[in-house]
């Protein structure tokens, strides 16, 4: 990777996530009410690329949005790198976490162009956009043979002055990554990002989730419905079942998961959980 | 005959602000609010009160500029602050703001006897006193669509956009909506308020009651000018909206002219309208806002 301006150089990590304690429920329609998360702890270390699964309703996209802030916890504490991120809302949050939505419409502005949806991400990490921002013009943005662009560039370079309302869900995607990765973000959240593309697309989607999160060196949460995702990327693979955690396999173990086992945890948790904590990664149920 | 043509022109660009602020806030931001009703008439009545009593034209129209941010910031307060749906956030502005404005009035009508000195000093075209409006409402409204242009086109601006267009990618890119939600609306208000005061200095009155239908009347001028010129950038589009304020009021100076009665003139309006909404419905491609709704 080219030493452009705003890029971790590899092997520089990013700071870690740290979740502790965390307890989060909503209302059931009608009535009562469902406590999906309570006393949850999760570490991702630095620079990790933590792979979650499980089935629907286990809390994956729930834990995601708790970490960014979409949804407020009720209790508990997550930390990233030190900052205590459960202090903040959301869009402060965004300073340091680079976010990709599961509905590649979700996370681009269409009718933007692509120059000008990349310039709003290449500038996340700037405190106060409404009163500093008269002094950024546009005619200064997002230039194609500028710092960070040079990576969307080798993907849709010639289309910077087109609406994105105008791209496919793949290149959208693409698009949505690159942009949650300007400006090197201290944690990457993947929520289920090829979940609506086409096998090709989510192929290409997924090699360039590699190619950025290695190059970066950030940490990473990506959640996913696909084993063979889940198999064959990322350094360690967690399973959640009803907001605990079932599941916690290093990449050394999990070359010997059997995808068949695996994919049985998903209806029913065969494996009894141990606690609904870890720590590194290290332990395999 | 000409000065019917003159005449028309000149008050679609004092309406032009109107139009601008309504294009503001529901093409940009994807607000629908209805302070307009409200902040016209505070801009309206601000700069006739001032302006009877003495006070130079300018400070009148930043006056009324500014109470019209003020009155925009409210709503703005009131929807990301207290939860309060977007239209009854501007109802509740706007109802206040009648008070407020018969308040500041005294009366519920302002006669303005007086043309501003600074349009006497403008050449009239040899037009006489319509020429002389249509060029200080000309500069006027240039004016607006460059300064609109130039902040749309800063992180600024393009914040706005987004929070119209996505707010929760906005939001995930680090964008405060309560705070840009609230700015932008008490920057359209600025703009509807700057309307009603040269509505008001240029027909020579204010009244209370001149903000009724204000936000219908933006949208269909809004609607006109886009319907006409088709933009595919934010300057373009902004150009498309002044000349649908002139083209809208057109349509009402000849509807008069062919002998429309003026106690009619409301029902007119609202057909107008109407067909002006019709017409958009079939025609316009959409802009980005709405690009992005559609989509989603």
């Amino acid at each position: 990777m080219s030493s452009a301006p705003g890029l971790s150089a590899p092997g520089l990590s990013a700071p870690g996530l740290s979740v502790e304690e965390l307890s989060w429920g909503h209302p059931l329609p009608g009535s009562g009410w469902r406590q999906l998360f309570s006393g949850f702890s999760l570490s991702c270390p630095p620079g990790q690329f933590l792979v979650v699964i499980g089935s629907n309703g286990s809390g994956k996209s729930t834990l995601l949005n708790l970490v960014a802030g979409t949804l407020r916890h009720s209790a508990g504490r997550i930390h990233l790198g030190g900052r205590p991120l459960h202090k903040l809302r959301d869009h402060h949050r965004a300073r340091w976490i680079g976010r990709v939505m599961q509905n590649p419409l979700e996370g681009t502005c269409p009718g933007l162009t692509v120059a000008e949806n990349l310039r709003l991400a290449e500038r996340r990490n700037r405190p106060d956009r409404f009163a500093a921002g008269f002094l950024n013009s546009a005619f200064g943005g997002i230039h194609p043979n500028g710092g960070d662009c040079r990576r969307y560039c080798e993907l849709l370079g010639d289309r910077l002055d087109e609406p994105v309302g105008q791209l496919s869900g793949g290149q959208r995607q693409s698009l949505s990554l690159v942009m949650a990765t300007l400006g090197s973000p201290d944690l990457l959240l993947l929520d289920e990002h090829t979940a609506a593309l086409d096998p090709r697309a989510e192929a290409t989607v997924m090699a360039l989730t590699d190619r950025l999160v290695r190059q970066l060196g950030t940490t990473a949460l990506m959640v996913t419905h696909s084993l063979e995702q889940a198999l064959s990327h990322g350094d360690r693979l967690v399973m959640l079942h009803e907001g605990g955690l079932i599941g916690d396999w290093n990449a050394a173990e999990r070359e010997h998961l059997d995808p068949a086992s695996l994919r049985a945890m998903y209806g029913v948790a065969i494996v009894a959980p141990q606690s609904s904590s870890a720590t590194d990664g290290s332990s395999a149920s | 005959m000409f000065s019917l043509w003159i005449g028309a022109y000149d008050q679609g660009l004092a309406y032009a602000g109107l139009a601008l602020g309504t294009y503001l806030t529901l093409r940009v931001l994807n607000f629908p609010d209805l302070t307009v009703d409200g902040s016209f008439a505070l801009g309206g009545g601000t700069a006739a009160v001032l302006i009877s009593q003495g006070a130079p034209v300018p400070v009148a129209l930043g006056l009324a500029i500014l109470f019209g941010c003020l009155a925009g910031m409210v709503t703005g307060l009131i929807h990301t602050r207290l939860g309060v749906n977007d239209l009854f956030a501007g109802i509740l502005t706007t109802t206040g703001l009648y008070s407020i404005t018969l308040r500041l009035m005294g009366r519920s009508n302002i006669p303005l006897s007086e043309t501003p000195a600074g349009i006497l000093a403008l050449p009239d075209l040899g037009l006489g006193l319509d020429g002389q409006w249509a060029v200080g409402l000309t500069l006027a409204t240039v004016g607006m669509i460059l300064l609109i242009s130039f902040l749309m086109a800063t992180d600024f601006g393009l914040s706005l956009r987004a929070l119209g267009n996505n707010p929760t990618m906005a939001r995930a890119n680090g964008i405060n909506q309560r705070r840009g939600l609230t700015v932008g609306i008490a920057a359209a208000n600025g703009l509807v308020a700057l309307a009603g005061a040269l509505v008001a200095t240029y027909q020579g009155f204010a009244d209370v009651t001149m903000g009724i239908g204000s936000l219908i009347l933006g949208l269909g001028m809004v609607i006109i000018g886009e319907s006409v010129l088709r933009p595919r950038s934010l300057p373009w589009a902004l150009v498309a909206v002044a000349v649908g304020a002139i083209l809208f009021r057109t349509m009402i100076a000849i509807a008069l002219q062919l002998g429309l009665e003026p106690v009619d003139l409301k029902l007119a309006t609202a057909l107008l309208l109407l067909i002006a909404l019709a017409f958009g419905r079939l025609r316009i491609p959409g802009l980005s806002a709405d690009q992005g709704r559609q989509e989603q």
